[in-house]
């Protein structure tokens, strides 16, 4: 199964001293976990002030400052691993040296999840078409109409295809409903695990697509476009680069 | 209206048999709600055939035969309804895989090994809320009914259907395996089991009275599922220690409320009305689960209530072993109330000073801020040096605290007492 790790920064922005341990930690969980095998991808995102939320009313495109959640909790990266159940992504996470300090929500993704070659070069950091942009797209979890939602999942479909067409997507995916999450903290070496999302929020994100080729305007112009803008909303914030 | 025979052979069996083939089914197929349903079928059948055909010379193999068999029925219209639909891709896929798993579920379903240590643990893993841990350990494992359950939690059916509905989905969404922890985590593991265990246990306990006594049947509940644990894990004492701690508080459930629902303390209970067989098989289950040395919390917990269960007199309490016991136990799981109740052994041991100086180092501990316990033992424990003025403001502090009625009515009574 595949499984997204949101690293959650719960506690706002780390001590310098923590801020250290991730540091050097970081990248040895990221050497271990790829020799395992496991993990398949993962990036850091610019900091929450550099997201927009973009809705779709009334054909009226609306755009506000910061993330899709109004907490002081936030998403500050992610990685996608591939594990035989639960347990070991739960082991995975607990290792991943965010979760001493702060905390990382596993979800698994719907089946069919691919990671194509855009995807791979991502993966490697390497940005040959500038910062790419993260595509979060967040629910409500409150579900419409059953013709509307089949047109939503049909008009994502051709969305994707054409971000595909024009050489922009990277890769893009739903994850399944937060009642399938689990949030996992470690504090003076006990595992803490607990059912649900980081953060007790009404929306959740209910699935991400990153895209590259695209500068900040045209990042928003398209999570415009994209069905779920219209019924929900989408957040957009580049990746962290140096 | 008296059961017939063979009704009562299907109850017994459903006790028996229940988590048993439930937990087999969900092995076999990875369908929590199919083995449900199957299990259900079977007994439902075993009320039609029964009474006509008699009762089978073994039940649970009968059971499990038949509700094996109505899985397969099952999988095999799902895979024929499937076909129907001329599904293309990953669906026909999905369908062969489910009919070459057929064969295996029907073959052995005599000889079937007991897959409910792999229930319980899935039930109550962590990654499940802890009201949907309770509640899916005992639907499947216990059988009770989802209607029961709710009565049970004071909560309408249809918000504990919902309950189980969804943690049975996060089991197989979020991929929790069905399967007993490898060794790293079963320690772990285990004694998260136990809590919930325990805190069903609780539940039950903490019912007092009328509308409430529905609940107590939680009680008779955890400690069957207790036994069942130790009877699948009887190398782990911490089993013993829970299964012993539940059966020497449960021997003192007719003695510790009056009549009009009071509470009557431990030292005010009529030793008559404690129940004699509990009382002995958890004195054995903690002397047994002690001498092999791997202490934890509940044994302790359970040798503590050995000391009050045991003797004959309030009087004959050794409440220099309770102090030990409680200081062994606040290393292990140091928390304030447990240093409170180690207060109130060291005061009884004779030391009533060092008691309070216990409970005034505990005073600024944030924790226990709105904790009415620890201003009525500290009132307590003053009236036992005699000092009532001390007392009685303590007494005054913690009945406004106090959560309930019964509690304050008893603190009421003992403010009047030194007061006067």
């Amino acid at each position: 199964m595949k499984y997204l790790l949101f690293i959650c920064a719960d506690d706002g922005l780390p001590s310098p001293e923590d801020l250290a341990v991730l540091q050097r930690e970081c990248p040895r969980w990221v050497e271990e976990m790829n020799g395992r095998g496991v993990r398949l991808l993962g990036r850091e995102l610019d900091l929450p002030e550099t997201a927009v939320t973009v809705r779709v009313r009334n054909g009226e495109t609306l755009v506000s400052d910061g993330p899709f959640a109004d907490t002081k909790e936030f998403i500050a990266g992610f990685d996608i691993i591939e594990c035989a159940d639960l347990d070991e992504a739960l082991e995975v996470a607990a290792k991943h040296p965010s979760s001493w300090f702060q905390a990382i929500e596993v979800r698994p993704f719907r089946d069919g999840l691919e990671l194509g070659e855009k995807a791979q070069r991502f993966a490697r950091g390497e940005d040959p078409d500038g910062t790419p942009y993260c595509l979060m797209f967040c629910l409500d979890g409150i579900p419409a109409a059953p013709d509307v939602e089949q047109a939503i999942v049909r008009d994502s479909r051709a969305w994707g295809k054409d971000m595909d067409a024009r050489g922009l997507f990277v890769f893009g995916h739903p994850v399944e409903h937060k009642n399938a999450a689990t949030t996992i903290r470690v504090r003076d070496g006990e595992t803490l695990i607990s059912d649900g999302p980081f953060a007790e929020t009404h929306e959740f994100i209910g699935g991400v697509t990153v895209l590259d080729g695209v500068d900040r305007e045209q990042a928003i112009e398209l999570a415009a476009a994209h069905p779920l803008a219209a019924h929900h909303m989408v957040e957009v914030r580049p990746f962290y680069s140096e | 209206m008296t059961a017939t025979p063979a009704q009562r052979a299907v109850d017994s069996a459903f006790r028996e048999e229940w988590g048993r083939i439930v937990a087999a089914l969900i092995g076999r197929t990875g369908d929590w709600d199919l083995a449900e349903e199957c299990a259900q079928d079977a007994f439902a059948e075993a009320l039609r055939r029964w009474p006509v055909d008699g009762v089978p010379q073994r039940p649970g193999a009968w059971l499990t035969t038949v509700a094996g068999n109505r899985a397969i029925d099952r999988l095999r219209r799902r895979v024929r309804g499937a076909e129907l639909f001329e599904q293309a891709g990953r669906e026909s896929a999905q369908s062969e895989t489910d009919e070459e798993a057929m064969p295996e579920l029907f073959d052995e379903t005599d000889e079937i090994q007991d897959d409910r240590l792999r229930l319980i643990f899935t039930c109550c893993h962590p990654a499940l809320s802890l009201e949907g841990r309770v509640a899916l350990t005992l639907r499947s494992l216990a059988g009770l009914t989802t209607a029961e359950i709710a009565r049970a939690f004071l909560v309408p059916e249809a918000t504990m259907a919902k309950r189980l509905t969804r943690t049975k989905a996060k089991i197989t969404v979020a991929g929790i395996p069905y399967r007993v922890p490898p060794a790293h985590l079963l320690p772990e593991r285990t004694a998260g089991v136990l809590a919930v265990l325990y805190l069903m246990f609780n539940e039950g306990y903490s019912a007092t009275s009328g509308t409430e006594l529905i609940r107590a049947g939680l009680c008779e509940e955890a400690i069957r599922l207790a036994r069942i644990m130790r009877t699948l894990m009887p190398d782990e004492p911490e089993v013993s220690g829970v299964l012993a701690l539940m059966l020497l508080q449960h021997s003192r459930r007719d003695a510790r409320v009056a009549r009009d629902g009071a509470l009557i303390t431990l030292e005010h209970q009529d030793r008559d009305r404690w129940d004699r067989d509990e009382i002995r098989e958890g004195l054995g289950l903690v002397d047994a689960a002690l001498r092999r040395r791997q202490v934890g919390p509940y044994q302790l917990q359970a040798a503590i209530a050995a000391c009050h269960a045991g003797p004959d007199s309030v009087e004959a309490t050794d409440w220099v072993e309770i102090a030990g016991l409680y200081a062994l136990l606040e290393r292990q799981m140091p928390s304030p109330v447990v240093r409170l109740n180690r207060a109130v052994a060291v005061a009884m041991a004779g030391d009533i000073d060092a008691g309070l100086a216990i409970i005034d180092e505990l005073t600024g501990d944030a924790r226990l801020e709105r904790y009415y316990l620890l201003d009525a033992t500290r009132a307590d424990l003053l009236r036992r040096r005699g000092d009532r003025a001390a007392a009685a403001a303590a007494y005054g502090r913690a009945l406004a605290l106090a959560p309930s009625e019964v509690e304050r009515r008893y603190l009421e009574g003992r403010l009047e007492e030194v007061s006067t």
